[in-house]
């Protein structure tokens, strides 16, 4: 019962899923579909190392890199903030507009 | 080694000023995942609607056109540039790396570190210089209608958006979200045009009265309003100008049929050296290399298609550039050309059945081409993403796992009766599917289909493997 249950419970903590990504799937899914019967699984640590940097086009980014940290909740108010700033425009723009056009 | 090495490092003084997300010190929950997906996502899709401000027309041919499903990507809009600069940028330093043009150790962290840094340089630089010539090209009006105000205004919505492509991108990857950005952006722009296509409200009058857009609607308005109730049902099955029902079957059917296929493998049973007891299977799906060929092969054709346009315009009348392609406005508008003449035209999917039957030369060749790209590209693609035989048997090494029954020198030998056979022929099959679905006329186009429905796959994996990582703790 135990093999069914433990399938891929421990890599799959290590290991992040990756969409696109030939090589680092098929690394993922020979840690994923190993099955642990024994106790301390002595390799299980070394698969997500497996998929590293580059290894895949469009799969970047797999590392820290020195750089502007900024913490995700910032990414997406920054966004949203380019939304209204790009609406923002608009409005002005129509605004302005409107404007000149009653002064002529 | 020496040439190699300092091309990486011209990046280093650039690194401090990179966007970078932190990454997630702790294990984000699948909640909260699914959170940060859905509101990149709907980011994405305010993005890909909110129009540009500034621009004077849209108007005139759209060269990009073919790039559009790919590339996520829509006209006039703040999205104008979708994802073309990471994915470009991915492409270019992926082949550098690939190439041994530039050196780039992975055991090395700040090679790594440098290597991520040049892409993301690369990506922000390609926005620029894209922004830039868009608008200097004048495919927004020329500049002096637009005012140099308004130009600076255009190119650096232009770029904004490009830098935050590149950090919802990199928001998901790091492991706040489910898989990557670009594949989610791809699919969703995809499946909207599905959608669109079949529930459409607009009414279009093309001479028979108001005729709605979406397959669907336009199959009960027709049974409703028309009296002759047969004619109406084959006109809403088989209306050339607009979707119909049959383009939505077929693209339900090829749906279906690629998820069937997608869950062909060759299992190889593997079992671990040290930890005796620990055994569980490799397998070696039939699409081993997923949706990359078609990727790699539209690249290649909607760059062709760009060039040949370009050409066209300029210098038509010139033996090799007709020979290349010859091209004429579409009769349906949408300001898009449809190739007539030349390679570009016998490498395109001929519209129709009927198109096929009267030229079952251009048919054969457009096959023949399919496939071989597909399966070509394939092969190509396991060696620069170190998924071939050789790299896949390093890492089983170093994974201290064994195949029962054969020695470990072995192990590369019997991966190799498998993988580039898989990767050719898995190639080949994704090429047949996307002709298939091009012969079928599915809507959004057999590479678009494809793409969107390999990646809903992967979601579908991730969503599992997420689901069975939290209910594991459980069950240990």
């Amino acid at each position: 019962m135990a093999r069914g249950t433990s399938q891929s419970a421990n890599s799959a903590a290590t290991t992040r899923p990756g969409v696109m990504a030939p090589r680092g799937s098929a690394a993922a899914t020979a840690g994923m579909r190993r099955r642990r019967l024994g106790g301390g699984g002595t390799s299980s640590a070394s698969v997500s190392g497996a998929s590293g940097a580059g290894s895949n086009m469009l799969r970047f980014y797999t590392d820290d890199a020195p750089g502007l940290k900024i913490s995700p909740t910032v990414v997406l108010v920054m966004s949203l903030c380019f939304i209204g700033f790009v609406t923002a425009l608009h409005v002005f723009g129509k605004l302005y507009r409107y404007r000149s056009g009653a002064a002529v | 080694m020496g040439g190699g090495f300092r091309v990486l490092h011209l990046v280093r003084p650039f690194l401090s000023f990179l966007p970078e997300v932190q990454t997630a010190d702790r294990k984000v929950p699948f909640r909260e995942k699914v959170i940060y997906t859905v509101i990149s996502l709907f980011i994405f899709l305010v993005c890909s609607q909110l129009p540009l401000y500034g621009i004077h027309s849209t108007t005139g041919a759209d060269p990009f056109y073919w790039m559009r499903v790919i590339l996520a990507s829509n006209r006039g809009t703040v999205m104008e540039l979708g994802i073309t600069p990471i994915v470009t940028s991915g492409l270019v330093m992926q082949l550098l790396a690939g190439s041994k043009i530039i050196e780039v150790d992975n055991n090395v962290r700040e090679d790594r570190a440098l290597l991520n840094g040049a892409q993301k340089l690369l990506g922000i630089l390609i926005a620029v210089g894209e922004a830039v010539a868009y608008v200097l090209s004048g495919m927004y009006g020329s500049v002096g209608q637009l005012g140099v105000g308004n130009a600076i205004l255009i190119i650096i919505q232009l770029c904004f958006a490009g830098i935050i492509v590149i950090c919802l991108d990199e928001l998901l990857q790091k492991g706040y979200g489910l898989g990557s950005g670009i594949s989610l952006f791809i699919a969703t722009n995809i499946c909207e045009n599905i959608i669109w296509k079949a529930f459409s409200p607009t009414t279009i009058n093309s001479g028979r009265g108001a005729e709605f857009e979406g397959a669907v609607i336009a199959l009960f308005h027709l049974l409703i309003t028309r009296t002759d109730k047969v004619r109406a049902l084959r006109e809403a099955f088989y209306r050339q100008n607009l979707p119909n029902v049959t383009n939505l079957l077929a693209t339900v059917l090829i749906f279906l049929i690629v998820i069937y296929f997608q869950g062909f493998r060759v299992v190889l049973p593997v079992r671990s050296k040290n930890a005796r007891g620990q055994q569980g299977s490799y397998p070696i799906k039939l699409f081993y290399t997923s949706n990359m060929p078609i990727i790699l092969q539209s690249a290649l054709v909607s760059n062709l298609y760009f060039i040949s346009q370009l050409l066209h315009r300029k210098y038509s009348g010139n033996f090799f550039v007709d020979l290349l392609g010859k091209w004429k406005d579409s009769e349906y508008g949408g300001g898009q050309s449809v190739p007539v003449g030349g390679i570009a035209y016998y490498i395109t999917a001929p519209s129709s059945l009927a198109d096929m039957a009267a030229n079952p030369f251009h048919a054969l060749f457009y096959l023949v081409f399919m496939l071989s790209a597909c399966a070509l590209f394939s092969k190509t693609w396991i060696e620069v993403s170190g998924s071939s035989a050789r790299d896949v048997a390093k890492q089983l090494k170093e994974q201290q796992m064994v195949m029962p029954g054969h020695r470990e020198s072995n192990l590369q030998k019997e991966l190799n009766r498998y993988i580039p056979t898989a990767a050719a022929f898995g190639g080949m099959c994704i090429g047949a599917l996307t002709v298939l679905a091009d012969f079928m006329g599915a809507i959004g186009s057999g590479t678009g289909i494809l793409l969107a429905v390999t990646i809903i796959y992967q979601y579908f994996e991730t969503f599992e493997k997420e689901r069975a990582s939290e209910l594991g703790f459980f069950g240990f």
